[in-house]
């Protein structure tokens, strides 16, 4: 997901974007340490993991109020709130999560985790290997949608939920609330899953591998080995620039940059230093990243993203869905060109085909891949009346 | 909270009558689902609707029904023969572009289809034409010509002719008066205001 959400209007001076009404307010993570030895679908095992993870609002009595925020390839635990008043953003879901908001932490307990694999606090490649006491880089297991479903399972029990009361996500984090529904079924009780996909297509595996081969061809990346602070940045930041212009789209670029210069452009055209705003854009984007993210987690969930494949797991994704228990809502976005909508629908008609509840929202917008992250009063709507529901309507027999 | 009230209709109360209690049922031009919502409730129903506007299919997700948003023909087409026990298609063949393929593809993955429509040959409408010579406007077509989706006013009387070349076993049918209410029993190409079909093949 791209670095550079619209932001809210700041608040006044007088009142604290952070104490605002409405808002969750600062927040801090917390690690999930699971002691005991976890074994990954490649048979590879870790002696234990840690997730960094963020709760918001409370668990009700009857332990089922909990709704599970999936992130996405580039994303984190850090999905509403502020970690300090300074914060220069507040988590990068915050418009749809709040008291009063689309999913309302007034009636829900939110939970979201770093994914097993990633870079932010949760263990991943460059988490010390307690048997070298060096970073796995390259040694780490592989990692698969379905390990992260299953670590973030065991997170949820350790937190006292019976049920999930809805599991939601975009892109990868679509895939993992979908395979919530599969592996958990009884566990998980609505699944929301955005701009995603049952499987990768060709052109999607052909981005992440031009990311992949990014960082892999820089020397620096050294077969994985590199010191904390350094490795491939140059890879890692072509990698995402790359990656970056996939979640968006032509229109929505064409809107923000057009063919505008740089300010500071030299007025002879025949140099490479950037002279259009998009290019100093994306090395921003580039630079932004590189010190936030992890070159190997890149590779490794990259490749968890690209092996992500319930037809080719199951046989069919009729089969993928028969233990499916939960109600299922699936949205696409007409501009999303990575996942697009004829991918999400047939997650649907799949569902449908197996007998399950499913429905199918397409939102017209034409911010791309990363619309799901898009404010939006309709998609706050569709959001709110899935997870909370009218009351039944009563129906008037006099004719 | 105020108490969400939904009224109940002559054609809907027909529908219900041929649907069979516990099973699947798709709704093709749902709406907001008080059909739907109705039959659930009334016959436990495993309820399926498809609509192309987001709005109807976010009001649909709020009161717990599935439904999908897009293209109904794309929609028959993406399932088996018979998955759905009833396929209705209710005040919607008469907006479609493609109805004989509609019908068609809903008799193939439906064991029954119900058809409802306004029946454009009631005698009003002729009367109208015939002395105004202009596109009805009234409280049924609210429409101007200009403003309105592609309309396909159909009879009675073509409706059965259809049925009969295409080989379509029509099992039951209802014909309601111009105030969609009372039954017409008499020439109903002339009297009928609404009429329903129960299709199969």
């Amino acid at each position: 997901m791209t670095d550079d959400l619209e932001l809210p209007p700041a608040q006044p001076a007088a009142t604290p974007r952070h104490l605002a009404p409405g808002e969750v307010g600062l927040v801090a993570p917390r690690d999930f340490v699971y002691p005991r030895p976890f074994t990954f679908k490649s048979g590879q095992v870790i002696p234990g993991f840690t997730l960094r993870y963020e709760t918001y609002g409370t668990l009700n009595a009857t332990r089922d109020n909990a709704v599970l925020i999936c992130h996405a390839l580039s994303g984190d635990h850090h999905c509403a709130g502020w970690h300090s008043p300074g914060d220069r953003k507040p988590g990068w879901w915050n418009n749809l999560i709040g008291p009063g908001k689309a999913v309302d932490t007034g009636r829900f307990f939110v939970i979201c985790a770093n994914v097993l694999g990633g870079c932010q606090g949760s263990t991943g490649p460059s988490s010390l290997n307690p048997e070298t006491g060096r970073p796995y880089g390259v040694h780490f297991p592989f990692v698969t949608v379905a390990d992260m479903v299953r670590s973030q399972r065991l997170l949820c029990e350790h937190l006292g939920v019976a049920e999930l009361h809805g599991v939601i996500g975009g892109s990868m984090g679509g895939m993992l609330a979908l395979l919530f529904a599969i592996e958990c079924p009884r566990f998980t009780r609505r699944v929301l899953a955005m701009a995603t996909t049952g499987r990768e297509s060709a052109q999607a595996i052909a981005f992440n591998e031009v990311g992949r081969q990014a960082i892999m061809q820089d020397p620096a990346w050294n077969h994985g080995d590199y010191p904390k602070d350094g490795g491939p940045r140059v890879g890692l930041a072509i990698a995402r620039m790359m990656a970056h212009i996939t979640y968006v789209s032509d229109a929505s670029m064409d809107r923000k940059f057009g063919r505008r210069k740089k300010d500071t452009a030299n007025n002879d055209a025949y140099t490479f230093e950037p002279q259009f705003e998009v290019e100093g854009y994306l090395r921003h984007q580039g630079q932004s990243f590189i010190n936030r993210f992890d070159a190997n987690s890149y590779l490794y969930i990259t490749r968890a993203i690209d092996q992500f494949d319930l037809t080719d797991a199951y046989g069919s994704l009729e089969q993928a869905f028969a233990p499916v228990e939960a109600e299922t809502l699936v949205v696409g976005f007409t501009s999303d060109w990575l996942f697009p909508p004829e991918q999400n629908r047939q997650l649907a008609l799949a569902l449908l085909r197996a007998g399950k509840q499913a429905s199918y929202a397409e939102l017209a917008t034409d911010l791309g891949h990363d619309s799901f992250l898009l404010e939006s009063e309709d998609l706050y709507a569709l959001v709110r009346g899935f997870l909370e529901r009218d009351q039944p309507y009563t129906f008037d027999y006099a004719i | 909270m105020t108490r969400l009230v939904e009224k109940r209709t002559v054609d809907m109360e027909i529908i219900g009558d041929w649907v069979e209690p516990g099973t699947r049922v798709l709704d093709l031009g749902c709406g907001a689902g008080a059909l739907l919502d109705y039959l659930v409730q009334t016959k436990q129903v495993a309820a399926v609707g498809v609509d192309l506007d987001f709005q109807k299919i976010a009001a649909c997700v709020r009161r717990g029904l599935a439904a999908y948003q897009g293209d109904m023909t794309d929609f028959l087409r993406a399932f088996p023969e018979k998955h759905f026990d009833r396929v209705i298609c209710s005040h919607t063949v008469h907006e479609l572009a493609d109805p004989a393929t509609v019908i068609l593809e809903a008799l193939r993955v439906g064991r029954a289809l119900t058809v409802g429509f306004i029946n454009h040959g009631f005698w009003k409408n002729r009367l109208n034409t015939l002395m105004q010579g202009r596109k009805i406007r009234n409280e049924v077509y609210t429409t101007e010509w200009f403003e309105s989706r592609p309309a396909n006013p159909v009879t009675i009387a073509d409706f059965e002719d259809f049925c009969r070349t295409r080989g379509i076993r029509i099992a039951r049918r209802a014909h309601l008066a111009g105030n969609w209410r009372t039954p017409c029993r008499a020439r109903p190409n002339l009297f009928a205001g609404y009429a329903l079909y129960d299709l199969a093949k």
